[in-house]
């Protein structure tokens, strides 16, 4: 038996760049930032301000209907209904129970707000936390649902109840990696026959008090409020962190016969898949980059390509000192230096870190650059750095004939995930 | 080609028992581990028992205080239950090919400590005694534990156990609530079939048993509010049951391809024969009645394993205790199995244990593989009045001998996600 091939049909995207593919592809060839000082919420005491944020919320037909939606429900189902759409499925014959939906999602937000009066009825009076008394107060600020609502899960459910999708349902949390991860393990779950079409990406929002917080106090995040547009500068020597972003990115992953038999468009096709675990620290990347090197070799394995075949690698590209350093260093190993290398880029310049959304946003830029033939750019690339000298496609879209792109994802906690796709 | 999966350790941490030896013994013997919690004081919340895990030293299987303080309860137990399963294995001692060897968990959620962010909270407060996000900002924030965030990221559980035995291959967090580890096993098995490892860590971890997460679930209605002596609440099947009782704990498989375990001379106590999954694409935390996507998940997976539905000794049920879930599955099972139904046994153990959520179809895994190899059906205990719905043969209440070659284990998920597992005896 021939194996199985993965082909992309459809493709759905929300970013901080705005609502659809075709918004956000135009905006990155521009080289638009989404990036600037967070409205969502009063920052002005945080020291982080700034924030990719999607603005305004996109209304979904789920709301009303649906109490307390998740926000990472919310972006998964604006993505997924275009990516649906996109591929000509509504109205389609495809069986239900060979449909599944693979998601790489963070949850939903879960606000301060609503602990408030719990925690003052709690630490009100002087003496230890006062559980009875949290309870009773508690049930006056949290609804029903809200907090099931919150949970992981409900990007997949949400996204399958709306497509009618009744195969496998997989939801993961690898950080940063996950939405590649979806598209990579969507890849094997199709070629191995579990499915004919898959949807399959990442939605996360952590512009979040409590997740800036977070972050910030870890030293994640670039500080630069005065210029948002500007904070977020994958590979130039002057990066000092990452800038939160949110959104969503949905492909259609479908078996190639079944994509012809309807006569689906072809718009790429995934043909390689790799997945490490640095196994270093929980909160750093292995500085060697080692065991991001294997996962790009073996998703060049898996594909069965050399190096060279590799004509654009999108970056995971975060605009930490420490990441973008160590997969410079990384890719070079295997494809060598400035001139030998392929053209490296990192989208995270203009809409920031998705997490869990990140690598699926990323996978669906690679698959519009193998269609058009350009590299969106690298923005905020303004001094060159001795630790990361490859051709970064700075600041400017390069247009460059592409057969074969590489998607790196590598996840806070040491998930590396490297998938690549090829031009239909 | 497909390479055969089998099993050749695991560990458990359990409301009943500390080791999956223990864990196994009392299931067997009908203990429950539901108790009034013990962890806070629940005097006012409307539902006041769960299975807690008991007695648990972290430092038997942390090697320091310091790496404890970035790992909450959940990602405790998971690596507890890792390093159990890695010993049992033999692995330990001489570890796998580190780029061949990797961790598949299922886990959720973790839960907010209510007493830190409560002093958050209240440092966050203006004059007149509202939240205020600049307080917050000012002095509000750094009353939290500087590294809060890292023990709430689900993928934490798998991260640490990948570093502690350096698991440096395919490594993922499932995160689909009640079927998470079930999936987490599913997957890790696709991994080694399609050669991507040797070895695999494939289970999950789960710790919800705190105020905000007991609150919630009792007000979305899924929580038993019976008042019954904490061990009688959980009865799934029963025809008195009123939801289920949340548990916590740990359960992990060593997974490895035959030839690797073969080659190493170890202990196969089963094989990972079959997996499917589906989604029931109906109501919001119900199942379908009719149990169509139970039905599915359950078909898959025997198609997977190559077997029909008459090669099934035991049946390890989902049964949460809820009315409507005990019911579907019951449905499903009639409709798969037609008139084989009423002989095939099938029990929930989570009438000892509770709802372990992203740990409940890791632990059942772990007891499938011991019915396997004891050729003991573990009971439904508190089955005391027959619902003329839900019409099997449930093993109510006491343990039962039988020769057990094939097992399938459900998992149906509260957002609509259902995984089954197919768990054979070992046959070279």
């Amino acid at each position: 038996m021939t194996a199985r091939r993965v082909v992309v049909t459809g493709l759905g995207m929300v970013t901080p760049l705005g609502v659809g593919v075709a918004r956000n592809w135009q905006a990155m060839l521009a080289g638009e930032s989404g990036v600037r000082r967070i409205t969502r919420f009063d920052v002005s005491t945080m020291g982080v301000q700034i924030a990719g944020e999607v603005y305004p919320l996109p209304r979904v037909p789920e709301d009303g209907a649906v109490p307390d939606l998740g926000i990472h429900a919310r972006f998964a189902l604006v993505a997924g209904r275009e990516a649906w759409a996109d591929a000509g499925l509504p109205g389609a014959r495809v069986d239900p129970e060979r449909v599944g939906v693979f998601i790489g999602s963070g949850k939903g937000i879960s606000d301060l707000e609503r602990l408030v009066g719990a925690s003052k009825a709690a630490l009100g009076a002087k003496g230890p936390f006062d559980y009875a008394a949290f309870a009773r107060a508690l049930p006056l600020e949290l609804s029903a649902t809200r907090r099931e609502q919150e949970d992981y899960y409900q990007s997949g459910s949400h996204v399958a109840r709306a497509v009618g999708a009744r195969g496998p349902n997989w939801v993961c949390i690898t950080a940063c990696a996950a939405g590649n991860h979806a598209v990579g393990e969507a890849f094997c779950a199709i070629r191995r026959g579990e499915a004919d079409v898959i949807l399959a990406g990442g939605t996360h929002s952590q512009v979040d008090i409590m997740s800036l917080s977070g972050y910030a106090t870890l030293g994640a995040l670039s500080p630069r409020n005065d210029e948002p547009h500007r904070a977020s500068r994958p590979f130039d020597r002057k990066r000092d962190g990452f800038v939160l972003g949110e959104g969503s990115g949905v492909l259609v992953l479908e078996e190639y016969e079944h994509a012809r038999r309807r006569g689906a468009r072809l718009r790429a096709e995934i043909v390689g898949y790799g997945n490490t675990a640095d196994c270093y620290r929980v909160t750093d990347p292995q500085p060697e980059g080692e065991r991001v090197e294997l996962a790009m070799r073996l998703a060049l394995k898996s594909a069965g390509l050399a190096p060279e075949e590799i004509d654009y690698i999108n970056a995971h590209g975060t605009s930490t000192q420490q990441n973008d350093a160590m997969e410079s260093g990384a890719i070079k190993r295997i494809f060598g230096g400035k001139g030998e290398a392929p053209p490296v880029s990192s989208t995270k310049s203009m809409i920031g870190h998705l997490i869990a959304a990140a690598g699926a946003v990323e996978a669906v830029a690679c698959v519009r650059a193998l269609e058009e033939g350009v590299i969106p750019p690298t923005i905020n690339y303004e001094h060159a750095d001795p630790a990361c000298d490859l051709d970064y496609v700075p600041n400017e879209p390069r247009e460059k004939k592409l057969g074969h792109a590489m998607n790196n994802s590598f996840g806070f906690g040491g998930q590396n995930i490297v998938t690549i796709l090829r031009r239909a | 080609m497909r390479r055969r999966v089998v099993v050749t350790g695991f560990g458990a941490l359990a409301p009943n028992g500390n080791t999956a030896e223990t864990f196994w013994r009392a299931t067997c013997d009908g203990k429950s581990g539901i108790a009034r919690i013990a962890s806070f004081d629940p005097s006012g919340f409307a539902v006041q028992v769960a299975g807690e895990v008991k007695d648990f030293d972290p430092l038997k299987f942390v090697p320091n205080r310091k790496a404890l303080k970035v790992m909450g309860r959940n990602i405790r137990f998971g690596v507890a239950a890792s390093r159990m399963a890695m010993e049992h294995s033999g692995l330990l001692e001489s570890p796998p090919e580190p780029s061949r060897f990797g961790v598949v968990m299922g886990s959720g959620i973790v839960p907010t400590d209510v007493e830190e962010v409560g002093q958050a909270i209240l440092a966050s407060l203006d004059e007149e005694g509202r939240f205020d996000l600049r307080r917050f900002g000012t002095t509000g924030q750094k009353t939290l534990f500087p590294l809060w965030l890292l023990k709430h990221l689900p993928n934490m559980v798998a991260a640490h156990v990948s570093i502690f035995h350096q698991a440096q291959g395919p490594n993922n967090t499932i995160v689909t609530a009640c079927s998470a580890s079930t999936q987490a096993i599913g997957e890790a098995m696709r991994i080694l079939e399609r050669g991507d490892a040797d070895v695999m860590l494939a289970g999950g971890s789960d710790s919800r048993i705190d105020p905000l997460s007991l609150v919630g679930y009792a007000l979305l209605g899924a929580l038993s509010i019976s008042g019954r002596e904490p061990e009688r609440v959980s009865r799934p099947f029963d025809r008195d049951r009123d939801g289920f009782v949340l548990g916590e704990g740990a359960g992990v498989l060593v997974l490895e391809t035959e030839e690797h375990a073969k080659a190493r001379g170890a202990t196969i106590y089963a094989e990972c024969a079959g997996y499917g999954s589906s989604f029931d694409a109906f109501a919001v935390t119900q199942p379908e009645p009719e149990g169509r996507g139970a039905i599915q998940s359950m078909r898959e997976a025997l198609k997977d394993a190559r077997l029909s539905t008459d090669d099934i000794d035991y049946i390890s049920a989902h049964g949460t205790s809820t009315v409507l879930n005990d019911l579907a599955e019951t449905v499903a099972v009639k409709k798969l199995f037609g008139t084989r139904a009423p002989k095939v046994p099938m029990s929930s153990i989570k009438s000892m244990i509770g709802h372990l959520i992203g740990a409940a179809g890791a632990l059942e895994a772990v007891v499938s593989v011991l019915a396997i190899r004891d050729g003991i059906l573990p009971p439904t205990t508190n089955y005391e009045t027959r619902d003329p719905q839900c019409d099997l043969d449930y093993v109510p209440n006491v343990a039962r001998e039988a020769r057990v070659r094939t097992v399938l284990s459900n998992s149906f998920g509260f957002g609509g996600q259902n995984a089954s597992l197919v768990i054979r005896e070992y046959e070279g």
